[in-house]
């Protein structure tokens, strides 16, 4: 389904964009946050490739990126490439999209609607992101603690930690706009599309 | 033009943050003990990976490397591996 909405606009320039966000994205996950206790942090970005280059295409993005951790790192797994894509690729973004899009919509298209529509949707793409995982993880059957424990674990800690996320988000989008970034042309170029579906 | 001229800034930001990545890759998960808790739960379950495949830089380390070298190496050949993708794509799709 992605492939049909996005091949209305896949075109050499934005297979260029879609990469180099994928390759931001591959090296912001590199900067695992190890916090004392047992857990890490990094920053997942669905939110953010989904506003700056719409939901269709950056399911891709998340493709190019995890088969590429799976495939050449070990990293994720290859069992759990298709989850993985599922949650960060399809929940994360989508649901970071629709609050950017919420919020840019009932503010207006402000700096400052901006910045709050890519912090909530940072914040709360990864929040339900997690949770979905958490569901995942409880219901697979060679874990034996099911959902009532692995859903709370999985979603307290994304919500908490994806206040950071949100953070980044709202940075990283403001900086982009500010800088009249290419990839804010390319997000122009492509928003027809994604608001048409 | 070259298909990623327009992206120079983003390429040598993304060029330094490869750079200082084992800071906290690498030696701020020693400091710490960091393990992935999903590894440390299987673990605990004794549950075993399945050695289905096997990749040509494990946790991004490079064979002959120090860990700390090994994991900026493997940044740039993660990032050559998707931009070399997304250049590919976008040499057939501009024919």
């Amino acid at each position: 389904m992605a492939w049909k909405k996005a091949k209305k606009i896949i075109n050499s320039e934005t297979i260029t964009a879609l990469s180099v966000l994928a390759a931001g994205i591959f090296v912001a996950m590199m900067f695992n946050w190890p916090i004392p206790g047992g857990t890490s942090l990094h920053f997942v970005g669905g939110a953010l490739s989904g506003i700056i280059i719409g939901p269709w295409l950056a399911f891709f993005v998340y493709v190019m990126v995890l088969t590429t951790q799976a495939i050449v790192f070990h990293d994720g797994g290859i069992t759990t490439l298709g989850a993985n894509i599922f949650n960060m690729g399809i929940v994360d973004v989508v649901v970071g999209y629709a609050i950017y899009k919420l919020v840019t919509r009932a503010m207006g298209n402000t700096r400052r609607a901006r910045i709050i529509g890519a912090f909530l949707g940072g914040w709360l793409g990864l929040a339900v992101a997690g949770t979905m995982a958490g569901i995942e993880i409880g219901l697979s059957p060679s874990f034996p603690y099911g959902i009532k424990i692995t859903v709370p674990a999985m979603a307290i800690w994304h919500t908490l930690l994806g206040v950071i996320e949100g953070i980044i988000t709202a940075f990283v989008i403001d900086y982009l706009y500010e800088r009249k970034s290419p990839l804010i042309e390319i997000a122009m170029k492509v928003a027809p599309l994604a608001q048409n579906t | 033009m070259s298909l990623f001229e327009r992206y120079k800034n983003t390429i040598k930001i993304l060029t330094i943050l490869i750079i200082i990545s084992p800071l906290f890759g690498i030696v701020l998960a020693e400091k710490v003990n960091y393990h992935e808790p999903v590894d440390v739960v299987a673990e605990k379950l004794h549950l075993h990976e399945l050695d289905i495949y096997h990749t040509p830089f494990d946790n991004y380390e490079v064979p002959g490397l120090p860990p700390t070298i090994g994991y900026i190496v493997a940044g740039f050949i993660g990032i050559g591996v998707i931009l070399g993708v997304g250049a590919l794509l976008a040499k057939r799709l501009s024919k």
